[in-house]
């Protein structure tokens, strides 16, 4: 089959439209946090949790017992809960005796399981009956309505297959799923494989079609998958021959695409984001789409499916027909193998269909519907009873009639569907109520005093406790900007040939900043970086593994016993044996067009004396100028023939053009890698009109344009942590998942440069020429300050370099204190030198699952002036940006914070949010369990989806939510105009406020009111004032 | 031995498809405790009906049809979800492998531990079962997960009878499997493989029975009782002694 190009186009484009839904997922080595329901957040918050609980047969939001103990710990407001029961309630009619917010009450606070049931055989009069403890007697169900409720179940929303595996028990949805892995695994792969799979440029489909059609493994396995596979056929016509032979109307198509894109939602995430990623090296080289993934996945079902074609129906139509001729036994079917069936006559009901005969068939089915009909009615009294006594109304109940009980249990059923909804309301208004009565609007004197130091944070959550404990130690001021300091940079490092981008992954850097050194590095190999790499080598051939563990196993055990053992100072030990990288500066200023000439002429005559070295043997005394002179030149194409080398080595012609080719081809030295390199030197550096901009944006969105002290630190932040393939989790995600160190690197370069506080200062930024920016690490591990480029610190500096120091350690060590007992298995006190050792373990101890809480417990976003919650201990729960809207009248500064800050910080939020309602679907699980695959995600065990989300370890504790998952409650501090106008003109966040994903509150400080927005409507209170501490209801132990 | 005297051990140690006989009064028995005592009494009675017959050799064929029956139960058993007809099952397929151990003249009071040794943990696993029917209404895999969480300790009961059922290492069926096999080995190598093969089976049906039956989300059901530590403790109990008794059978401490 040939398709015409409308419609290989039209299956492109449905393929498109189905993957909206799945989310992104980012190789792990820059990890991402992202919404998992991002494609849907054009919907309001309540339909797009609906809907991804259907997509992703998910959870989205705790289960009542959950509430229940938030409840209990004081953290939902039980107000918020009767005004919800309320509002519920007021849409209905009524229940004759029954006290319906009592009721609902009593359901949401005091009954931990759902109070209605079933599948919907028991009538009310049969519930009714069952109340009195009558015999239940009734009709079954006639054909009309269980052939109807088996088509919705089974036809109108599943791929074939699983349509099949509900009425045969067959597997097949679970078979496909690993055959479909075990390809991604091979054509993906990023180096973790030694024999890669063949063909992978010509992309993922023709890839995979070619090994398919040749695999003895598939052939083994009885799927003549050749007979699908054709050889001119492309994808799209695949998947139309597959869709048209399986019958599915194609109207349905985009739907039937989408369900099976969410089956392994991580790997088709991977490839959706993977195939629009340009910049990725290896989407570059192996090629692939969703399109190629579907036509995979529909190839392998029907191969799978027609298996099974002698047996039963495993196309649409056939499916239909059985249903329609052979209604009775497809419902037990369905009951035996969807795992509904009543315990107590499951064995019967599998042993009768397995014989087949259709008169038993039938007879089973009268008495197993009579059956169950009654099971269904008695359960559903039974959790009537619980809930009826638990609101005192038992007699209220006994007394309804089957309709006023049918009505009852309507109610209750529609409460439960939107139960969650409240719950959280609840939650969020209690988080509301607390951060309202800590902050403290209004500016805050002005005392003119010049601070000793001010620090530039990154606005991630983890640094509000280390900003309140250095404001706490001495004359600090601290600001909270975006870790990536408003720089996108490209960076390409010290030894390393690839870019990496700094900065969100919204952006695309336009500069790049390359790092050179400054000191001697040192050339030599180290003996054990040589042995690493033979081991390597050992260790990924064929055979030799067998012999290497023999040989050298025990060496590693060694290994294992220092790591476990004794972390601290084993670690340290093998890091003394390692290379130190040099000192490095950054190459971050334009070159002209002759200078970026010059750099390249110096980096190939470099590298074509370090060729004559290797190719050669000779030392560098040997290797003359001229020679690399003319070497170069005749690479180049700008002369033949290189005498010299040839006179000084005495090689032949034939030898001599041999190394000529080789400088152009393995040494690149030719005319176009000059081409590319110019390119790529034109992106190098920043303009100075271009690190001004940088500069004074970055400091007036923070509002610090004046009252500059001796000392600015820029502090990136990043983690440290052993074995944990989610250590990227853990780095800035306003840097792409990278530490943060770099981008503030870059900053302060720029503003320590005279030219650019030369032009700041028309712009009316004095910074005085006694401020010094420093760059400085914040390890969230450890909690440790480290200033780098101290080597460029002017010598006027240095005597006031041991304050900074201890103020920063005092810092640090304060900060551990706090944080540290949330880490222990028992909360307890610890000293701040106890604190700051047991940090430093967590980050090299490789068995830590948990070498800190990262992001989890995130809940605010707080733009505005630090002095707004200065004096309130947010616990590590807010993103911090500074903002101070009286220099931003046109709110252009305000609409940036929004655009970026806040849309991560959303991003974050929910990823937390969803990890923790449902840690097996949206989460990653446990880490436990986890296995890198193809060196860009996990698996959990051998084979399984690519595990996206958090793992348990991030958001749970001892199997409890330890992230209390509420939306983004935001706080802007403007007044209300000036703020509700830049929410209007960033379209993103006005939709994310709109369909209410984050929480929006306006402090005004100049009409000193808050106004909420809350169920499409702003309402406005006055400030509490006070910090209401929010007593425990009860104690539970946590 | 007569023929009559081989039909009548055949039913009680079962050869296929004389097995059936067995099977069909098991599934017929309601009561747990009566299941436990048929499972422990019935290749006892085997053994004594083989012990009074008059001696004679036990036929290449009724070895091998011996074999291949206990291969086939326990290929059969895999796919079953039903515990008790799991326990039927295993147990068919274990005491035909007695078959090899009597043509090769071996102690009938040493078969009669081996026999037992199978028979202890399935017995067990019937009252399992039986507790698991009490508390969810049938004792059967994948229709409700999770009870390692919501009852930790019937979910240990099950998980630690379940693998002494399927013969796992230190359990006396283990040592009778291997006693088998290495009487086998000289003479019938192909026969040990079987039996090797036969335990693979078992190991795998046993894993598939509990991945349905303790793992996985549990369902939301009326709050249910663990077992108390009392029961608990039995099986514990009754397992270590199994534990001590199989290391001290006939064959293996010599």
């Amino acid at each position: 089959m040939s398709l015409r190009l409308g419609q290989t186009l039209k299956i492109r484009a449905m393929a498109y439209v189905a993957g909206e839904p799945i989310p992104f997922f980012w190789p792990m080595r820059s990890f991402i946090h992202h919404n998992p329901l991002h494609g849907l957040e054009h919907h309001p918050f309540p339909e797009a949790v609906a809907r991804g609980e259907r997509l992703f047969q998910a959870r989205g939001f705790l289960p009542r017992s959950g509430y229940q103990r938030y409840l209990r710990l004081g953290k939902v407001d039980r107000a918020a809960l009767g005004a919800g029961v309320e509002a519920f309630l007021a849409q209905r009619e009524a229940v004759a005796g029954i006290d319906l917010p009592k009721w609902i009450l009593a359901l949401m606070t005091r009954m931990d399981r759902p109070v209605v049931a079933g599948s919907g055989l028991a009538r009310e009069a049969d519930v009714v009956v069952a109340l009195r403890g009558g015999p239940i007697r009734g009709t079954v169900p006639g054909a009309d309505h269980v052939r109807a409720r088996l088509r919705e179940e089974l036809l109108d929303s599943r791929p074939v297959y699983e349509a099949v595996d509900l009425l045969f028990g067959t597997g097949v949805g679970a078979e496909l799923d690993e055959l479909v892995i075990k390809s991604c695994l091979d054509f993906f792969d990023e180096g973790q494989s030694v024999w890669s799979m063949p063909g992978r440029e010509r992309g993922f489909f023709a890839a995979w079609r070619e090994i398919a059609r040749r695999s003895g493994r598939l052939y083994l396995r009885g799927l003549h998958i050749g007979r699908i596979l054709r050889d001119e056929e492309g994808p799209e016509a695949v998947i139309v021959r597959v869709m048209e032979t399986l019958g599915v109307g194609e109207g349905r198509w985009t739907t039937y695409f989408t369900r099976e894109l969410a089956r392994l939602h991580g790997w088709a995430g991977f490839i959706r984001w993977r195939s629009g990623a340009r910049h990725y090296y290896w989407a570059q080289r192996y090629p692939a789409d969703l399109v190629d993934f579907l036509a995979v996945r529909l190839a392998l079902g029907l191969a799978l499916l027609g298996e099974r074609a002698r047996t039963g129906p495993t196309t649409e139509p056939e499916l239909e027909r059985f249903i329609e001729d052979r209604w009775r036994e497809a419902y037990l079917r369905h009951e035996l193998f969807s795992g509904a069936v009543l315990p107590a006559m499951a064995a019967r009901v599998e042993r009768t269909l397995a014989a087949g005969r259709p008169a038993r068939i039938e007879r089973l089915y009268e008495e197993y519907v009579a059956a169950k009909r009654a099971e269904e009615a008695r359960d559903q009294a039974e959790r009537l009873q619980v809930l009826a006594a638990m609101s005192d109304g038992q007699e209220a109940l006994s007394r309804l009639s089957a309709e006023d009980l049918g009505r009852l249990v309507g109610i209750l059923r529609d409460f439960e569907r939107g139960e969650g909804m409240i719950w959280l309301n609840a939650m969020e208004n209690r988080a509301v109520e607390r951060l309202l009565g800590g902050i403290r609007p209004g500016a805050p004197p002005a005392d003119g005093k010049r601070p000793f130091a001010q620090a530039l944070f990154c606005i991630d959550t983890r640094s509000e406790r280390i900003r309140r404990h250095l404001e706490g130690v001495g004359d600090y001021e601290t600001y909270g900007i975006a870790g990536f300091f408003g720089v996108p940079v490209s960076f390409m490092e010290l030894g390393k040939g690839s870019e990496v981008h700094l900065c969100p992954v919204l952006l695309t850097p336009k500069n790049l900043v390359m790092e050179i050194a400054v000191a001697q590095g040192n050339d030599d190999v180290t003996a054990l970086t040589v042995l690493e790499k033979a081991f390597h080598e050992l260790k990924e051939s064929v055979l030799s593994p067998f012999v290497t563990v023999e040989a050298i196993g025990l060496l590693f055990g060694f290994d294992m016993v220092g790591k476990t053992l004794l972390p601290e100072r084993y670690n340290r030990w093998r890091k003394r044996l390692h290379q130190r990288k040099p000192r490095t500066h950054l190459l971050l200023d334009k070159l002209s067009r002759e200078q970026a000439d010059s750099v390249i002429r110096a980096v190939q005559r470099a590298v074509i004396a370090k060729a004559i070295a290797q190719e050669f043997g000779l030392e560098a005394e040997q290797i003359h100028d001229a020679v690399v002179r003319e070497l170069r030149e005749v690479a180049m194409g700008h002369a033949q023939g290189a005498p010299k080398l040839a006179a000084m080595l005495g090689l032949d012609a034939t030898s001599e053009q041999a190394f000529i080719g080789r400088l152009r081809t393995v040494y690149r030295i030719n005319p176009s890698v000059v081409r590319l390199q110019m390119e790529r030197l034109g992106r190098l550096g920043f303009s100075l009109d271009e690190q001004v901009v940088f500069v004074a944006q970055a400091l007036k969105a923070i509002g610090l344009t004046e009252n500059f002290s001796r000392f600015v630190l820029l502090v990136g932040h990043g983690s440290t942590s052993e074995n944990n393939p989610y250590e990227s989790a853990l780095d800035c995600g306003a840097c792409g998942g990278n530490q943060g160190l770099v981008n503030a690197r870059v900053l302060a370069q720029m503003a320590n440069k005279p030219a650019v506080r030369r032009r700041l200062r028309e712009q009316g930024i004095d910074i005085p020429e006694d401020t010094w920016f420093f760059p400085a690490l914040h390890d969230t591990t450890t909690d440790e300050l480290r200033l780098f480029d101290l080597d460029r610190v002017p010598a006027s500096h240095v005597v006031y370099m041991d304050r900074l120091r201890k103020g920063l350690l005092a810092a640090s060590r304060l900060c551990t204190q706090e944080r540290m007992p949330t880490l222990l298995p028992s909360p307890a006190s610890l000293s701040p030198a106890a604190a700051s050792r047991y940090a430093a373990r967590n980050a090299l101890d490789w068995s830590q699952v948990r070498p800190e809480w990262g992001l989890a417990g995130n809940a605010y976003f707080i733009i505005g002036r630090r002095a707004l919650t200065q004096s309130f201990a947010l616990e590590g729960r807010a993103f911090l940006h500074s903002y101070d809207y009286r220099i931003d009248p046109k709110r252009r500064l305000l609409e940036t914070i929004l655009t970026g800050p806040l849309v991560v910080g959303q991003w974050i939020n929910m990823e937390h949010y969803f990890s923790t309602v449902d840690n097996e679907r949206f989460g990653s699980g446990s880490k436990a369990y986890h296995n890198v695959a193809g060196r860009f995600g996990v698996m959990t065990g051998n084979l399984s989806d690519l595990r996206t989300g958090l793992p348990a370890q991030t958001v749970l504790d001892r199997g409890f939510p330890y992230h209390e998952p509420l939306r983004l409650i935001t706080v802007i501090e403007a007044p209300f105009d000036h703020a509700w106008r830049a929410v209007e003109e960033v379209s993103v966040v006005k939709y994310l406020v709109r369909n209410g994903w984050i929480r929006l509150l306006i402090v005004d400080p100049e009409r000193h009111c808050v106004d909420v927005y809350e169920d499409a409507a702003w309402s406005r209170r006055p400030f509490p004032g006070t910090v209401q501490s929010q007593p425990a209801e009860e104690s539970v132990p946590s | 031995m007569g023929t009559p005297g081989l039909w009548s051990v055949a039913i009680f140690l079962p050869l296929f498809p004389l097995s059936v006989i067995f099977n069909a009064l098991f599934a017929r028995v309601g009561n747990a405790p009566m299941r436990a005592i048929i499972l422990l009494a019935w290749p006892q009675v085997g053994l004594v009906l083989f012990g009074i017959l008059p001696p004679g050799r036990v036929a290449g064929g009724v070895v091998a049809l011996a074999v291949l029956g206990s291969l086939l139960y326990a290929f059969r058993a895999i796919a079953l979800r039903d515990v008790d007809r799991w326990t039927g099952y295993i147990a068919t397929s274990a005491w035909a492998l007695l078959w090899p151990a009597l043509a090769h003249h071996a102690a009938i009071d040493t078969l009669r531990l081996y026999a037992l040794g199978f028979s202890v943990p399935l017995a067990l696993l019937v009252l399992v079962a039986d507790a698991l029917k009490r508390r969810f209404g049938a004792a059967y895999a994948g229709l409700y997960g999770g009870t390692v969480r919501m009852l930790p300790r019937l979910a240990g009961a099950t998980a630690l009878v379940v693998l002494a059922a399927v013969a796992v290492p230190l359990f006396p069926g283990f040592f009778a499997l291997v006693a088998v096999m290495v009487t086998t080995i000289p003479e019938q190598p192909w026969l040990a493989v079987c039996v090797g093969l036969t335990w693979l089976l078992w190991t795998w049906g046993g894993i598939r029975l509990l991945q349905g039956l303790i793992v996985g989300p549990g369902e939301a059901v009326a709050p249910v009782a663990d077992l108390s530590r009392v029961e608990f403790g039995f099986y514990v109990l009754t397992l270590a002694l199994l534990i001590a008794g199989a290391l001290r059978l006939p064959g293996v401490t010599a």
